[in-house]
């Protein structure tokens, strides 16, 4: 059978699980995993996929502790957004690219609204009114720019530009464009906000560069530096917002954005397609170690603690610590920057690593208890142990020979 | 026996240790870093192979491998003989922190011998690391484990300290990074052998990883976590913090010397009176302190005011950097365990105020004190060979005509006489010590049951800093490092 059409096989299987989850709930869960291991079968990258399925099971896990009224349609979505993050590489098309950016977008909106006892509609429209100004404005940013690859013009072009790395900031929540972050991370029930704050963070960050990339031109070399303004107010802002923050779930707000000025860092690579597997390898291993790292922080916050040890591993990581994933993240993206010559911008990252220690150890302590055989202890050991991957060393090779091939196979195909 | 499995060894005994009752985990300890110290000791007679592959990254980052040469080989048997001796010390020593601190003693003893082992092992695993990014990995893997041994055991505002610590040195830590991966960008790659092949660091590569490690080393000015982290950590860690931890700071900039000496050329004379001015300092500070431990800290600035020096005077300052590590390292150990003695003894004392004539009560301890003072004065230790060095560097650097830092007869001399200085300084501080702590009138002159743990371990690392200042070992150590491209005799230009 070909991807496509086991593709559609999955999509079925996630449907019909979501229907039978209303009479028999555990159905949900089942019907998505099975999906998820049919996507894992049969898409390209295998070191990629394996990632995103991981990030997504342990998602699908924690949902297991929240007892929401519509049980069983958030596995399927999940699973839907999961399926979406691990196709993206299956293909060159970016009529697919966009769709997958919706489909990993429009879900969020429902599982916004989770909450124990009732939907949290308040929270819910500020949340869509964001994340609608940001698809639209990333949406006709793509078009603008895919228009001036056909017939150019300087002034489109920027405009294309602007909006559409605007669109990014507000989806993914770089400052200053961040207002929804914190309000959403601390009003929000902890488990949808982990799955927002993790997977849903991977594919606009993976179409921007594609659609970046692909309609670059002389002009881009000097916009980038739009882009890296944005990223050095974002890092500051996130880092200082976090620094004086008290709540854990305030405090991990404002570190999303922070690390996600820390991942905008890598399009100032769009200049030189040739380094774009850099920029890819850094951000992506960024993103993983992100999510495993909120996964496992938010899950603590909804039990009121988790084991201290795992917890301290995954403040280590995010602080960028090797051999942990967050550590290969943040290198890569160093890497990345050096190459392009950005100096200056390395020397921030650095600053911004330092201010960020403070917090990550005080979340760590704060949230650290003693040991208790529960699930959430047992979601944050599975996010350590997805952590701990890259101790070994050999997955991060891996990982980049993998990023390697996607840079020569897809980019090449998209490039064209 | 292969190296690599003989430094696999303590990396496994950190797994291993913790399931072992105190005392097996404590021998295990001990001996999976004495057999590499003796399999070294062996390399500086019979050689051993350059390097052994262990796995191969794609550009930028490149081979990673085990680098196998003298520099590696003197730093390692440093790490090898004091963490070895350390572990015998800390048995005592931490059973008695245990107590104090109301903690189960064998269930603590298994989390913190886990912590040390590891600990150790990532500085061993340091100076034999052939990739840049994995000598980073392991910079790191020290800090974690240090800090975590700090803020756990650690004395007064622990966790204060603890994050105190890890704060600069992962400021330190990035830093270099930074450096690290710039100087990836100009190369393409960050194995060691093909950097000293003929790599180049451009100017910003060497300031990212200079300021980074003059943090970590460190002197005058990001000096300000030391006193704090060397005095209030649990003293066997101290005993690794202060003569090992800190010196790796100076292996880095030596590593990166070799590569390619442009930065330091450039701004030799500022960091050359910087290095002597905070050397100086540090050793006027210890002057000023009641607190023993925090006494010992300032004088480890002011011995890594050495390294620096030595690091601005060319191929002998090089061959001067590494035996002032060792030296520095075999005395600090020795110096922090005697205060750690006393602590143990005495029931915490540390106030140097409320010392004077502990020789009679504690004489074993006395005199490894006496023995420790000696390698950071350079006297009849390894410390001698390490001055020397020294100051043939200055000469050829400042002195000898055709140098490029030739200074005239005048300047050049009031540099030496500065250097000259900074090494009586040493001298002058540890007789002060040495007669406030354990001379003068006792205050009780009975003599304290002490174990021999608390001290013996003391004497071998004295036996061995005694030993490599004569031949056969000082030779074969000597002959070892002018054989390095560089270095020494081996140095290009300035040699004779």
């Amino acid at each position: 059978m070909t991807d496509l059409t086991m593709l559609g096989v999955a999509l079925i299987i996630l449907t019909l699980s979501a229907v039978c989850s209303f009479k028999f709930r555990p159905a949900g869960l089942i019907g998505a995993i099975v999906a998820l291991l049919i996507g894992l079968n049969t898409c390209n990258y295998f070191p990629y996929s394996i990632f995103v399925f991981l990030i997504g099971f342990v998602n699908l896990l924690s949902l297991v502790t929240l007892k929401s009224e519509i049980k069983g349609v958030d596995y399927a979505l999940v699973g839907l957004m999961t399926l979406a993050t691990m196709y993206i590489f299956n293909t060159s098309d970016f009529a697919f690219v966009l769709a997958a950016l919706v489909l990993v977008s429009v879900p969020t909106y429902i599982l916004v609204m989770l909450r124990e006892g009732g939907a949290n509609v308040e929270l819910g429209v500020k949340y869509i009114s964001f994340m609608v100004l940001a698809t639209v404005l990333f949406l006709i940013g793509a078009v603008i720019l895919f228009y001036t690859k056909t017939a150019f013009d300087g002034f489109l072009y920027v405009l294309g530009y602007v909006m559409l790395v605007l669109g990014l900031c507000i989806e993914i929540g770089v400052a200053p464009l961040h207002e929804w972050v914190p309000d959403v991370f601390a009003s929000g029930d902890p488990i949808p906000i982990s799955i927002i704050a993790s997977l849903a963070k991977i594919v606009p960050f993976i179409a921007a560069l594609w659609i970046l990339v692909y309609t670059a031109c002389d002009l881009t070399g000097s916009i980038t530096m739009f882009t890296a303004v944005l990223a050095v107010i974002s890092m500051f802002t996130g880092n200082i917002g976090a620094l004086t923050s008290k709540e854990p779930a305030r405090v991990l707000a404002y570190s999303t954005v922070a690390g996600m000025g820390y991942l905008l860092t890598c399009l100032v690579v769009v200049s030189k397609p040739e380094l774009i597997y850099l920029a890819l390898t850094g951000g992506l291993l960024f993103l993983f170690s992100n999510a495993a790292g909120k996964i496992g922080f938010f899950n603590a916050v909804k039990s009121e603690g988790a084991y201290s040890i795992l917890m301290f591993i995954l403040a280590f990581s995010f602080i960028g610590v090797p051999p942990l994933m967050g550590f290969w993240g943040k290198l890569f993206i160093l890497i990345t920057l050096a190459e392009m010559q950005y100096f200056w911008l390395v020397g921030i990252i650095v600053l911004n690593s330092v201010i960020s220690i403070p917090y990550y150890v005080r979340l760590a302590s704060e949230l650290g208890v003693s040991w208790e055989a529960n699930l959430s202890n047992l979601i944050c050991l599975v996010v350590v142990i997805i952590t701990l991957v890259t101790v070994l060393f050999v997955p991060v090779e891996w990982f980049f020979s993998s990023m390697e091939a996607i840079a020569h196979t897809v980019g090449i195909a998209v490039l064209k | 026996m292969n190296m690599l499995i003989l430094l696999l060894l303590p990396l496994i005994a950190a797994f291993v240790a913790p399931l072992l009752k105190p005392k097996a985990a404590t021998y295990l300890s001990s001996i999976v870093f004495l057999l590499p110290f003796l399999a070294i000791i062996g390399c500086l007679f019979n050689g051993c192979p350059s390097k052994v592959h262990l796995m191969t990254f794609s550009p930028p980052i490149g081979e990673f491998y085990l680098h196998f040469d003298m520099i590696s080989h003197a730093f390692g048997l440093t790490i090898c003989i004091v963490s070895a001796m350390i572990a015998l010390y800390a048995l005592p020593y931490m059973e008695h922190r245990f107590k104090e601190m109301e903690l189960n003693v064998e269930s603590e003893f298994r989390k913190y011998i886990f912590l040390y082992d590891l600990y150790a092992a990532s500085m061993l695993w340091l100076v034999y690391s052939g990739n840049f990014v994995l000598l980073y990995v392991f910079l790191e893997l020290t800090l974690i484990t240090a800090f975590l041994l700090i803020y756990t055991y650690g004395y007064g505002n622990r966790k204060w300290v603890g994050i105190l610590y890890f704060l600069w040195c992962a400021a330190a830590g990035v830093l270099t990074l930074a450096g690290i991966v710039i100087l990836a960008f100009g190369n393409n790659t960050l194995a060691l052998d093909v950097l000293l092949a003929g790599g180049k660091v451009s100017m910003i590569a060497w300031a990212f990883i200079f300021f980074g490690m003059i943090i970590e080393l460190p002197v005058l000015g990001p000096h300000i976590w030391l006193p704090w982290a060397h005095a209030e950590a649990p003293t066997p860690v101290s005993a690794l913090l202060s003569p090992l931890t800190v010196g790796l700071a100076g292996y880095v900039l030596l590593r990166t010397a070799l590569i390619d000496y442009s930065f330091i050329e450039t701004y030799r004379m500022p960091i050359l009176v910087y290095a002597l001015f905070s050397s100086i300092y540090g050793g006027f500070s210890v002057f000023k302190q009641t607190d023993f431990k925090r006494l010992l800290a300032y004088s480890t600035v002011s011995q890594m005011g050495y390294v620096l020096v030595a690091l601005c005077l060319g191929p002998f300052g090089f061959v001067g950097l590494v035996i002032q590590y060792m030296s520095h390292a075999f005395g600090k150990s020795i110096l922090f365990s005697s205060a750690g003695g006393i602590i143990a003894v005495h029931h915490g004392l540390r106030d140097i105020t409320k010392m004077g004539g502990l020789h009679d009560s504690i004489p074993q301890i006395s005199n490894a004190a006496v023995l420790g003072f000696l390698n950071l004065g350079g006297m009849l230790t390894i410390g001698m060979l390490g001055e020397f060095f020294i100051l043939r560097g200055a000469v050829e650097t400042f002195l000898k005509p055709g140098s490029p830092a030739f200074v005239t007869w005048g300047g050049g001399l009031a540099l030496i006489l500065t250097m000259i200085f900074m090494f009586i300084l040493s001298v002058w501080y540890g007789f002060y010590t040495v007669r406030k702590v354990f001379y003068g009138k006792p205050k009780d002159t009975k003599r304290l049951e002490i174990s021999s743990y608390l001290y013996m371990p003391l004497y071998i690392i004295a036996i061995v800093s005694v030993l490599l200042l004569f031949p056969p070992l000082s030779t074969a150590l000597i002959q070892g490092l002018n054989a390095i491209p560089g270095l020494g005799l081996a140095g290009g230009v300035l040699s004779p």
